[in-house]
């Protein structure tokens, strides 16, 4: 469906590429929401990604799986978006004198509204925060594998790696999670 | 088993990466060793809320997809041309071809500003500067064509007299057995040569 559709935009259907949007927006914001923890930045991917799949529309190789490419974009998209905002010191050291709390969960959640706060469970709360103190190369295979169920050679189509790499780094992240969470669960 | 590799089958299977076979060896350790057990069971709620909770979608702005169709570079119209050149390979050489035939054609006819007079009998015309001219009391037998020039006709012409380019005067006296044609414009100029062309090929 995704190829007949690409190749309908490709022919300058504007109204096949406005069904792409659909089908994907939520997804890639969704991946961005996650990796990046901040509502604007992720609907600037979410804009710039659909932005370069259309442009790249021609380059769209059909043998490959729609959903393996735009995550591609959208996950490189994210990656270097924290590249480029990452501090002189890195969020992910955990501070001397307060064992298990980090640069993370001292910035103010931006999404916190009196209604959001009430929809967010306390379990939820923890997870995000776990999962936001995850290093970005172990953030990133986590969302995918979790938030996108994607299996693990979909996962080292997206992110050009691997399988071994991306079956370790799945290991580690679940490993990591298991610590921040194990006591409160 | 030892627990570190146990722990290693536990992340598999959580995987579904796991054969039946190892299945087993791992569901027996964890049978004999409790902290595998309890750490077992850590890793698979840790999966099972990851999966739970990040179902739990949260929802772009309504306004995104607007927004996002309304950043996209709108198509150039020479891009479309140019699309349209690469899906009609056949039309475009076939037109292409035609142009440089016509652009020839054309500089020829731009080109041909010399008076031309032809015809079987033509020591029987006068000519003065760019006019033909055809005397009373001549007879001219056969056709006669006359490009850009003035043809002035007083005598006899068993035939047909063609003016391409140019003026025809027929005086009171004159008489013409054949046919009167006047070309001026560049389609039936053209269409004047081409049949020219077959003809004279024809008959030689």
């Amino acid at each position: 469906m995704e190829g007949r559709l690409t190749k309908l935009a490709l022919k300058g259907d504007q109204r096949a590429f406005a069904e792409l949007v659909e089908l994907y927006k939520d997804k890639i914001y969704h991946l961005a929401y996650r990796m990046l923890n901040n509502r604007h930045e992720a609907e600037d991917i979410v804009q710039e990604t659909f932005l370069r799949v259309y442009r790249n529309l021609d380059r769209y190789d059909d043998k490959q799986k729609f959903s393996t490419w735009i995550y591609r974009i959208g996950t490189n998209l994210c990656i270097d978006r924290l590249r480029k905002r990452k501090p002189t010191y890195s969020l992910d050291a955990e501070m001397n004198d307060q064992e298990g709390i980090d640069g993370y969960s001292m910035i103010p959640s931006d999404n916190v509204t009196p209604e959001t706060e009430l929809l967010l469970s306390e379990t939820q709360r923890v997870i995000y925060e776990a999962i936001d103190s995850l290093p970005v190369k172990y953030r990133s295979v986590m969302i995918l594998r979790y938030l996108q169920d994607l299996s693990l050679q979909e996962i080292s189509d997206v992110l050009g790696m691997p399988v071994t790499t991306i079956k370790t780094r799945v290991h580690r992240g679940r490993e990591f999670l298991r610590k921040k969470l194990g006591p409160k669960m | 088993m030892e627990c570190k590799l146990a722990v290693s089958l536990m992340h598999d299977y959580l995987d579904d990466d796991l054969p039946e076979l190892q299945q087993r060896e791992l569901k027996e350790h964890l049978l004999s060793c409790p902290d595998c057990r309890a750490k077992f069971k850590e890793l698979e709620q840790t999966d099972m809320l990851m999966f739970s909770l990040m179902h739990q979608n949260a929802v772009a702005s309504d306004d995104l997809v607007s927004r996002i169709m309304d950043s996209l570079p709108k198509p150039k119209k020479e891009r479309a041309f140019i699309t349209w050149i690469k899906r009609h390979p056949a039309l475009t050489a076939a037109s292409v071809f035609l142009l440089v035939m016509l652009m020839s054609s054309v500089t020829f006819w731009n080109q041909d500003q010399q008076l031309v007079v032809r015809g079987s009998d033509l020591d029987q015309v006068v000519i003065q500067g760019d006019t033909v001219i055809v005397p009373s009391g001549k007879t001219i037998t056969g056709n006669l064509t006359v490009e850009n020039g003035k043809t002035q006709v007083y005598g006899e012409v068993n035939g047909n007299v063609t003016v391409i380019d140019g003026t025809l005067y027929k005086a009171s006296t004159a008489h013409i057995s054949g046919q009167v044609k006047s070309i001026d414009q560049a389609v039936s100029w053209l269409w004047y040569k081409v049949t020219n062309m077959f003809s004279e090929v024809a008959y030689r």
